[in-house]
């Protein structure tokens, strides 16, 4: 009767045996510089080719323009070739990039100086021309980043080097948010004289021109020989192959053929736990996963708050991190955890209460024997994330049915009807780099994505503006608490745990740079400095 | 069954096998041993041991209870969906093959089409527009089986009805829904048995590659399918995710392949000769 | 002139198939939830930015326009523009289709090569010993048991560690780099060939099993004809029509794109392309896709059908009178 259940454990033994004896050496990247999971050895000779393996492609129609661009990977991709006025350090502090200072003469005031030597890769020199007209062009847009970029009232030119901005009110993650993609700086004379089709070619001040490009297989980066910083970039060639399948891209590290690679499993460190000259670096991220509850759902559903409240309250975040995430991951309201002044998700009113007093709200709002369905992406990790939610919530007596979809069946869920006809879904956000931008999402009159799911609630707005008018000090951090409170509250859409995210390395061909925390997923933020120790 | 007193040692240890495989699993379900498959109950990705037989998955699972279920799942769905092909086809098959005419064009026409799309792509397709799940599973392996059997019972039934016995039955004036059941689906049930297995192996096929590309049962339910998707990216870390799984399933599709060969060696008789 | 009326038939009987397929993948294509818009332009798009990108493809008119339009198009052998990538259609699976036939020719060479004579030699060796026929019946159905997806993922990550020279992944074009593109393309034709070479030694099997019981073989046994004659003379012409349907099929099944293998080997083939386009509801991939598939296995139906008159002529005889 047992006799193929044996045979298994027959096998499986003598798998274990032999794995067993697999050389060990360490994998997990580390550095000794705060801040940075790995530091590019610049004692190594510059030039060579950088093999990259990334997951998907920029898959836009709306094509090349970084405006538009409203995901981690296209910023990643162009990040090669646009550059922005300042950049995102480390700590998350604001430094130089094609502004060399600034001067924030008052709260709605901020004096750009512009670095001088910068052009773009066709030989035009950048000149305060362009940085208005993208920021103009960009205000006038359709892209997402328009409303992050805030109350811009007027941008304009004081003289060759010298850009000013004014805000219309105060607007605390105003630096922050020009430190990302979209706010790049394109070359707006080309752009005009119709010379240069935005959506269709990059050309920017960065240090890589694109080569080749084939949609979903691979991109081609050349150095950009005029490029303003000294000696950089490092490596000639950059080549990207978008590889989905993440053993495909396991496979390309250990063998050598490609030298960084994205990885999605977050036991990575462990899988290549003896393939010699690989290094796995775990890079934080203010990425998180939320939980959407649909308060138009069907038969009401969710258009109780208590409902909403109890769900909220027997979610266990530890849970997630420790489980779906491997440890890597970390509990977070919507201030994301890991950026300096986000709120304790441990103080928010959820976390303080317990099941009991779900079970009482579920009780309150008839809703003992609630079933709902919650759909997710077939994207690891999120299916396992789906599945603690699903283990959590059988606790109050909530069955939870969860559909595992593909992109497209998902962002029609979820997004394709107002109002949506989905119970939950599951879902992540780049946390962006400062505590109070990514909140604005939770205002669907400003957002605009969710208006089909999502009631607007005139407090939670309230602590969303209050949250990005305040500068930064004590006063902010009472703010943000609050901000986090009322989303913990509302509980329509639930921050639930920062997403990690790992990056695989040839420690034995490449000596890359990394920080240990990314605002914007962008893990090609020190490409110019990486260095090929073999090539 | 005289067939089976024939059968040869490979063809009784193929059922055998799927006889243990269904036990195993029925026994290990109902009796719940080894735990709820959906806990998470242990610490991640712990080796087999006493506490967990089968050693825990990425989530802690214990990976027993959820071989049992995983087993369960694959062969209730090939199962089922095979079921289904089975009558569908002999229907179309011997409409097509017995009352001809427009019936059968239509019939081998639609067959065609269904076997002109390529197999994942078709399996893909119905995920996409049923949602992925059961049932899209069970569409899928239905679609795919159902080409093949279709024309080979229409063939049978072609051959079936120029036989003299049913001949007479015409002459002797039986409708023919008599005729269908008294003389063609008796003479048809070798064929359809025989093909029957063959689809049962494609559709358990079926549902590991859907699974496989994440379009199968939906978590967390497992199937052998699902297993072996979720556990072939530990292979070196934690191979028993794999291990086991694995071999169930190459046994499973090994055992209905002999069985099948053993039933159709014994249903249509053959004289084997060596030339050397 | 009466074999003319039947491949004639064929032909009209292979257009309607055609036209079917077109409407049912048209149909499934819009069927599926979520749209282009949702997918390609992401969460935050306006309702604008989504009506303007429905207007540019046609998406907003009523489905059996847009099929219409399509059809209209696809006759002139333009199948319209990738959404995703705003290429021709056809450019992109210019791209992908050596990469898709390759793997193919390496598949079907391992049939033909390895597969049909092994299914010879199993069958002309059978009978007697009942032990031994069950042994070959036993090995030739281990190769069709075990997964692709199975046998794929050991593969992958026994060379990814112990990598002999070979590459998983790293495809590059034959015409690019030859020694290159040959070891990235062993192990997914290897990996593809045990399932292929399986299922043509079994066929090959069986009908050599089926002939060797025909009168006339037992004649030639008693002429004293040497077993490698009969196999040479008589076997192999009688059993090949079966043989031929099975590589035909075979060869349609992998030009179709073996998805798995090249999800597992990242290799940029017309099988990943299609699950993906169908992912991201990049209508005219799917649909020039499918029927592209579609008309690589009628064609090579017809083929064999072709093959099987030459070689045997009941059959074309058979065909046309055959009882409808």
């Amino acid at each position: 009767m047992r006799i193929p259940v044996v045979l298994c454990a027959a096998a499986t033994a003598a798998v274990l045996v032999g794995c067993s004896a697999a050389p060990l050496d360490p994998t997990t990247a580390t550095s000794d510089v705060p801040g940075y999971l790995a530091v590019a050895d610049e004692s190594v000779t510059a030039g060579g080719t950088l093999d990259l393996q990334m997951t998907v492609d920029n898959g836009a129609a709306t094509g090349l323009d970084p405006q538009l661009a409203d995901v981690a990977t296209s910023w990643q991709l162009m990040s090669l070739v646009y550059e922005t006025l300042v950049t995102v350090g480390p700590d998350f502090s604001i430094e130089p990039a094609l502004a060399e200072s600034w001067e924030n003469p008052s709260p709605t005031e901020y004096v750009f100086h512009l670095r001088e030597g910068v052009t773009f890769s066709n030989g035009r020199p950048m000149t305060a021309d362009d940085v208005v007209g993208s920021l103009e062009r960009l205000l006038a847009g359709e892209g997402v980043w328009k409303s992050q970029i805030g109350p811009v009232e007027k941008v304009s030119t004081v003289d060759e080097h010298t850009v000013s901005v004014t805000l219309s009110e105060p607007y605390a993650p105003l630096l922050a948010a020009l430190a990302n993609v979209p706010a790049a700086v394109l070359p707006m004379a080309e752009i005009e004289d119709g010379s240069l089709d935005v959506t269709a070619q990059m050309l920017g001040t960065g240090p890589y021109v694109v080569e080749s490009h084939r949609q979903d297989v691979s991109w081609k980066f050349t150095r950009n020989d005029g490029y303003w910083a000294e000696d950089k970039p490092s490596a000639d060639t950059v080549n990207v192959v978008i590889a989905g399948q993440e053993q495909a891209r396991m496979a390309a590290l250990q063998n050598g053929s490609a030298d960084l690679v994205m990885l999605g499993n977050v036991d990575a460190p462990q899988l290549l736990n003896g393939a010699r000259g690989t290094s796995v670096g775990t890079q934080a991220t203010t990425d998180f996963y939320y939980l959407m509850l649909n308060s138009n759902a069907q038969g009401g559903k969710f258009d109780d708050p208590r409902v909403r409240q109890a769900i909220n309250i027997a979610l266990d975040r530890q849970a997630m991190a420790d489980s779906a995430l491997g440890g890597l991951g970390r509990p977070t309201g919507v201030t994301p955890a890991g950026l300096p002044g986000a709120c304790d998700p441990a103080r928010v009113p959820s976390a303080e209460a317990d099941l009991d007093r779900a079970k009482q709200l579920l009780k309150e709002a008839g809703a003992e024997n609630l079933t709902f369905g919650l759909a997710a992406y077939s994207t690891a990790p999120a299916p396992a994330v789906a599945q603690v939610i699903q283990q959590n919530l059988r606790r109050i007596g909530v069955e939870v049915t969860i559909e595992q979809l593909d992109e497209g069946s998902w962002s029609g869920k979820v997004y394709g009807e107002v109002p949506a006809t989905f119970d939950a879904a599951l879902s992540w956000f780049a946390g962006y780099a400062d505590p109070g931008m990514v909140g604005k999402w939770w205002n669907p009159e400003q957002a605009g994505f969710n208006v089909g799911f999502m009631e607007p609630n005139p407090e939670l707005n309230e602590a969303i503006d209050k949250a990005i008018a305040t500068p930064e000090g004590p006063e902010r951090e009472t703010a943000l608490q609050q901000l986090c409170d009322a989303v913990d509250t509302d509980a329509q859409m639930i921050p639930l745990v920062t997403r990690p995210a790992l990056i695989g390395y040839r420690s034995d061909a490449l000596s890359p740079t990394l920080y240990e925390t990314e605002g914007y997923g962008n893990v090609f933020r020190g490409i110019a400095d990486f260095r090929l120790l073999s090539k | 069954m005289t067939w089976w007193r024939r059968a040869d040692w490979l063809t009784r240890s193929g059922l055998a096998c799927l006889a243990v495989l269904v036990l195993v699993s029925v026994v290990g379900t109902v009796f719940g041993i080894g735990g709820d498959p959906d806990a998470m109950v242990g610490p991640r990705l712990a080796p087999p041991g006493v506490d967990y037989p089968l050693g825990t998955d990425e989530l802690g699972r214990s990976m027993l209870p959820r071989l049992f279920e995983g087993i369960g799942t694959t062969l209730l769905l090939s199962t089922l969906a095979v079921l289904v092909t089975a009558v569908l086809a002999t229907l179309l098959g011997v409409a097509a093959g017995y009352r001809g005419g427009w019936l059968g064009e239509v019939v081998l026409r639609l067959v065609e089409v269904l076997y002109s799309f390529p197999t994942i792509v078709l399996a893909i397709l119905v995920a996409a527009v049923v949602g992925p799940g059961r049932t899209a599973t069970m569409c899928s392996i239905v679609l795919i089986t159902i080409p093949l059997m279709t024309r080979v019972v229409r063939a049978a039934a072609v051959t079936v009805s120029e036989r003299d016995y049913v001949t007479s039955a015409v002459i002797s004036g039986a409708r023919w829904p008599r005729i269908l059941v008294r003389h063609l689906l008796p003479s048809l049930s070798g064929t359809i048995a025989v093909q029957g297995t063959y689809a049962l192996s494609v559709g358990i096929l079926v549902e590991g590659g859907l699974s496989f590309l994440g379009f199968g049962v939906q978590p967390p339910q497992s199937s052998l399918g699902a297993l072996i998707q979720q556990g072939s990216t530990y292979l070196l870390a934690a191979p028993w995710l794999v291990v086991a799984p694995g071999i169930v399933l190459v046994v499973a599709i090994l055992a209905i392949n002999v069985f099948g060969d053993g039933l159709r060696d014994g249903l249509e008789p053959r004289e084997a000769r060596s030339l050397v | 002139m009466r074999l003319f009326s039947w491949w004639l038939r064929r032909a009209l009987s292979a257009v309607l198939t055609l036209f079917l397929v077109s409407v049912l993948i048209f149909a499934a294509s819009r069927w599926m939830p979520g749209g282009f818009a949702e997918v390609v332009l992401g969460p935050f798009a306006s309702p604008e930015q989504k009506a303007e990108v429905a207007a540019k493809y046609g998406l907003d008119e009523s489905v059996f326009v847009q099929y219409w339009l399509w059809l209209g198009t696809a006759l002139t052998g333009d199948f319209g523009i990738s959404m995703i990538s705003g290429e021709p259609v056809t450019t992109e699976f210019g791209l992908r289709l050596p990469v898709t036939a390759q793997l193919a020719l390496f598949g079907v060479a391992a049939a033909v090569l390895i597969g049909v004579p092994l299914g010879v030699l199993t069958a002309v060796r059978a009978g007697g010993r009942r032990g031994g026929a069950a042994l070959g019946r036993l090995v030739s159905g281990l190769g069709v048991s075990v997964p692709e997806f199975v046998l794929g993922s050991i593969v992958v990550f026994l060379f990814s560690r112990y990598a002999l020279g070979l590459t998983v992944g790293g495809y590059v074009p034959f015409g690019q780099d030859p020694a290159g593109n040959l070891q990235s393309m062993v192990l997914p034709a290897a990996v593809l060939s045990v399932f292929v070479i399986a299922v043509a030694a079994r066929t090959t099997r069986d009908a050599v099993l089926n002939v060797l019981v025909e009168p006339y073989i037992t004649a030639s046994i008693a002429r004293g004809e040497s077993p490698g004659f009969i196999v040479a003379r008589h076997v192999l012409r009688n059993a090949s029509i079966p043989v031929i349907t099975v590589l035909s099929t075979i060869t349609a099944y992998l030009l179709g794109g073996a998805v798995i293998i090249e999800y597992l080997f990242n290799l940029p083939g017309i099988g990943t392309y299609l699950v993906q386009a169908v992912g991201r509801r990049d209508y005219a991939v799917v649909q020039a896709g499918v029927l592209l598939a579609a008309v690589v296995f009628i064609v090579l139906n017809m083929l064999t059908d072709a093959a099987a008159g030459v070689l045997d002529p009941r059959f074309g005889a058979a065909a046309k009178g055959r009882k409808r």
